[in-house]
């Protein structure tokens, strides 16, 4: 293959894999930059070696001098057959060729390699459009008869059922026009022109959305358009879609607002429906700062638009501590209202995640404590447990007591002692024998656990905790060998759980097991006895 | 070429997600999806219905099923498309310039091969057909075609029974751009296929059928590649339906003022097609409201209401919808000022509505200097005065006395700001209405004594 070939082969190549990068990637990764890069310097390099480059398009090759420098039989991949099935039999680009049109040739392929079906225009209009000086492009201008010589026509109308028939006097009356003037050639001035061909760029649209969006609405409003219009609906959706691809937050903004405005909650349900998507979220991340964790004002409108599982989507990957922290505060702002997404997200969430949102369900939503315990409590982590466990604490009204007492038997003794709290706090007489069961069963239990254990038996039923306590706290020792561990478990607890006991002086109790005890036991007791003396210490009215 | 610094690659890179992502937002994936699923059955079944004909006669049960369901797919499809088209070209088919899957299985090349034993490449339906109606077609593609002209025979015997909504087109291959011998580009076949798009369209829409500005697109793409100002096309052969001969008429002065006034080849062909739909609206208003004043206020919104069925987010398509809205408003109102598509369709519509209406009175010279007057208040002055740059002393149509006492017809726009007052002519008989063969260039000679109406 001559240099020349090869030349314009690696910048075809080039174009392709930057046209189809927008396929495989987000247009903001940067490997489609990369990508932009090559196809700029490649092209750039073959043109000024080699100047013209001239591409002879057949159904899967691309040729330039006759040597084939691309092929690709895919008929989903192949640039070849896509060209040449749009009717593209030649692509040149000259050597005067823009970064500018290079640009235009390339998104019009991307779009191509897209797969998007545009309803508005085909390969052939886009091109003579695109008013290029560097690029050429011959094209197949439509199907011509092949016959050398054509057959009459039997009848050029033969399927025209009807003709649609104008009404008599349409497009009157006329409006009342002066005398004539006389016609005199005058020069225009350019100011005066150019407000209104600005009109003709697609880059700037949003206004005109708007005042189409306010337009229609008031036009169905007044002519009486069935309702649901689905017409409407599908149009205001491609508004959003179409303000969204093109960053247009604020003319967005403005668009759900007069919607709420004029066009009922119909179509502003719709709409908001519509936003819910990673798309709305995405472009207003990409207003902060990444080490930002506040949401700026102006975006803050913006609050109620952005879809929760778009962000609890984004939330589930791996980010920046600020993104991360911005994206947590999202989520709590829409809460209570759309807690049960959170509540279905949860288990499968990063523990400090979960920790997070469960701690702020429970702040927003406490009716929803249960069900964010009995989420947290199922999780392996013990720090969501603990979470869980909090919520349970801090719930309103009745709470959940059977995956409570299940956690007296968790693995973990720190979740164990801390089940034992909120059972001690938010639990009654009937959990008494699950209380006790740790402490009887046998089981070897830690002296916190134990202390714990007593002292919630004493919160939930002091009464028969106090006899149970009589018989634990003067346990008889065997012979030569002193407490086993289970009773010196009961002492313990039985210490901590009378100093816990509600009315009665456990004084004279603690004092005497003191005096006749030592080490750790004696310390417990004294202990025991300052707490007591702290918690029913009232300070002098003064 | 210039060398992009990393900004501009960015700026690149922002620019592509843009537009790829506007492009998806514009996408109908639906439709084209269903079209492309529909007309495939289209296609399969036909061709198997065919191929089939060669060996059973057509009245065999073995038809019932295919005949069935290509009844029920073309209705389908008709109803979601109007007329469907069924070409093949090249071992391709396309229905509706959807591209048709052959998936290996050769079933489109038989088509095509079926279809050219008839010397037809192509197959339009205006209507759905009954399984019956199936069966006659395929019944008369099994016959022995003629020797001469035979798609006009098939095309004859299809009349006869009783399958006029079916048409047979000539066989088709691609066609090079500047391909020698075949691109000679005529402005007066290119004015009627334009004027059967529109009719066609104009007959789809009152039909509840959802528009498709794609073909009228591609003709706005032609005429501006001829040349609006060919004055060919301004000698307006008037060969449509008065609906469709207004739209194009409309069209063509839209155009013209939308080129001098230095609008894009893209506005342009944005203003084209809302030129050619801007009347759109009046296909579905009741007759007893749809004429006369009602008419006129009720049809713009309604031409929005019926645009508003096709899918897919495109500006060209807001702009259309914008200047349908528009077309009748006034430069000065308290809404503010219409678009610019809305303020050109304006001047062009009312152009056209007082010569058709009123053109046996009034010369167009008259209704342009009328509408002149009228600048500032119901019409922009500086597009008001790019119409008349551009249309010139004696607009095309107009009738002239000429000082050697001959009768003509001027026949083009303004060529040049010198030329403004000596436009090509036809000499005109005026009782014969006839006119000349050849043009005469008022610049080089002759000279106007006086405008008529008429």
């Amino acid at each position: 293959m001559t240099t020349g070939a090869q030349a314009a082969g690696a910048a075809l190549v080039a174009l392709v894999r930057a046209a189809r990068s927008v396929l495989l990637y987000d247009p903001g990764n940067a490997i489609v930059r990369q990508f932009l890069a090559e196809y700029q310097a490649k092209t750039r390099a073959a043109l000024e070696r080699h100047g013209e480059l001239s591409f002879e398009v057949r159904p899967f090759e691309m040729l330039v001098g006759g040597e084939v420098v691309y092929r690709d039989e895919d008929r989903e991949k192949s640039l070849a057959f896509r060209l040449f099935r749009d009717g593209v039999r030649r692509l040149a680009l000259l050597p005067s060729v823009t970064w500018e049109e290079l640009q235009q040739l390339l998104m019009i392929l991307a779009v191509r390699f897209a797969g998007v079906r545009q309803q508005e225009e085909d390969l052939v209009t886009l091109l003579r459009k695109a008013e290029w000086r560097g690029i050429a492009i011959q094209a197949v201008d439509g199907f011509t008869p092949a016959e050398e010589s054509p057959e009459p026509g039997l009848d050029e109308k033969a399927g025209r059922a009807w003709r649609f028939q104008p009404p008599a006097g349409w497009d009157t009356p006329l409006p009342k026009l002066p005398r004539p003037l006389p016609l005199a050639y005058m020069a225009v001035r350019d100011d005066a022109l150019a407000p209104l061909r600005a009109e003709g760029e697609d880059e700037a649209v949003s206004d005109l959305a708007l005042s189409l969006a306010r337009d229609l609405l008031q036009e169905a409003a007044r002519a009486g358009w069935p309702r649901p219009n689905r017409d409407l609906v599908a149009f205001f959706a491609e508004l959003r879609d179409a303000l969204l691809a093109d960053g247009e937050l604020t003319s967005l903004r403005s668009l759900v607002d007069l919607l709420s405005e004029v066009g009922g909650a119909e179509l502003r349900d719709e709409m908001v429906r519509g936003l819910g998507d990673g798309r709305t979220l995405d472009l207003v991340l990409a207003t902060v700062p990444e080490d930002s964790a506040r949401l700026p004002g102006e975006l803050i409108p913006f609050l109620p638009l952005l879809g929760m599982e778009a962000a609890l989507d984004r939330l589930a990957g791996e980010l920046p501590e600020g993104r991360r922290r911005l994206l947590t505060q999202i989520v709590l702002a829409r809460l209570p209202r759309e807690a049960d997404a959170v509540l279905a997200r949860l288990p499968t969430m990063e523990a400090r995640l979960a920790c997070d949102l469960g701690r702020g369900l429970v702040a927003r939503a406490p009716e929803r404590s249960n069900e964010v315990a009995r989420q947290l409590l199922a999780q392996r982590d013990e720090a969501l447990r603990l979470e869980g466990l909090a919520a349970l604490e801090a719930a309103p009204g009745e709470i959940l007591m059977r995956p409570l007492c299940e956690l007296l038997r968790d693995a973990s003794e720190v979740v164990r002692v801390r089940a034992v709290e909120v059972l001690g706090r938010r639990g009654d007489e009937s959990i008494l024998d699950a209380l006790r069961e740790p402490l009887e069963a046998g089981r070897a239990t830690s002296l916190r656990e134990a202390e714990a254990l007593g002292r919630a038996m004493a919160e939930v039923a002091p009464i028969p905790a106090a006899r149970l306590f009589a018989g634990w706290l003067e346990p008889r020792a065997r012979f030569l060998r002193g407490l086993s561990p289970q009773q010196r478990s009961l002492q313990w607890a039985a210490v901590a759980g009378t100093g816990a006991l509600p009315g009665t002086d456990p004084g004279p109790i603690l004092t005497s097991l003191a005096e006749r005890s030592e080490g750790d036991l004696r310390r417990h007791c004294l202990d025991t006895l300052a707490r007591r003396r702290k918690a029913t210490h009232v300070p002098p009215c003064g | 070429m210039s060398h992009p610094a990393a900004d501009e690659l960015a700026r690149a890179q922002e620019r592509l997600g843009r537009v790829v992502g506007r492009a998806r937002a514009g996408e109908d994936r639906e439709l084209s999806q269903k079209v492309r699923e529909l007309g495939e059955r289209v296609a399969h079944a036909l061709g198997g219905l065919l191929k089939m004909s060669r060996v059973h006669a057509a009245d065999n049960r073995a038809f019932d099923a295919p005949l069935e369901q290509l009844s029920r797919a073309l209705g389908e499809l008709v109803e979601l498309l109007g007329p469907v088209h069924l070409v093949t070209v090249e071992e391709e088919a396309y229905v509706n310039d959807v591209r048709i899957r052959s998936e290996g299985k050769g079933i489109v090349e038989e088509l095509g091969r079926e279809l050219a034993r008839h010397n037809a490449g192509g197959v339009s339906f205006h209507e759905a057909l009954d399984p019956g109606a199936v069966r006659a077609l395929v019944g008369a593609f099994a016959q022995k075609p003629a020797e001469a002209a035979p798609r006009r025979a098939l095309q004859k015997a299809l009349a006869e029974l009783g399958l006029r909504s079916v048409e047979l087109s000539p066989r088709f291959r691609y066609r090079l751009q500047g391909e020698e011998g075949s691109f000679q580009r005529d402005p007066m076949e290119a004015l009627r296929r334009i004027l059967g798009v529109v009719e066609e369209t104009h007959e789809n829409l009152a039909a509840g059928r959802v528009v498709n500005p794609v073909p009228l697109r591609r003709q706005v793409a032609e005429i501006l590649a001829l040349g609006v100002e060919a004055p060919e096309f301004w000698e307006m052969p008037g060969q449509g339906s008065a609906h469709a001969s207004h739209a194009v008429t409309v069209a063509m002065v839209a155009l013209l003022v939308g080129k001098v006034a230095g609008f894009r080849q893209a506005f342009l062909q944005d203003l084209g097609v809302a030129a050619l739909l801007h009347d759109a609206g009046y296909v579905s208003l009741p007759p007893e409201t749809a004429g006369g004043p009602e008419g006129l206020a009720r049809h713009p919104a309604e031409g929005a209401r019926i645009m508003l069925q096709q899918r897919g987010f495109h500006p060209a398509k807001l702009r259309r919808l914008r200047a349908v809205l528009d077309h009748h408003r006034d430069y000065v109102e308290p809404r503010g000022r219409p678009s610019a598509l809305g303020q050109v369709l304006r001047l062009a519509e009312d152009y056209t509505t007082i010569l058709r209406v009123h053109g046996s009175r009034i010369s167009p010279a008259d209704a342009l200097g009328a509408m002149a007057g009228a600048a500032g208040r119901i019409y922009n002055p500086a597009l008001a005065q790019v119409m008349v740059n551009a249309l010139g002393r004696y607009p095309p149509g107009s009738l002239l006395e000429l000082e050697d006492g001959r009768y003509a017809r001027s026949v083009s726009p303004v060529r040049a700001p010198e030329t403004f007052g000596a436009p090509l002519v036809r000499i005109y008989d005026l009782r014969t209405r006839a006119l000349s063969a050849e043009r005469h260039d008022l610049a080089l000679e002759g000279a106007v004594r006086r405008v008529m109406p008429g």
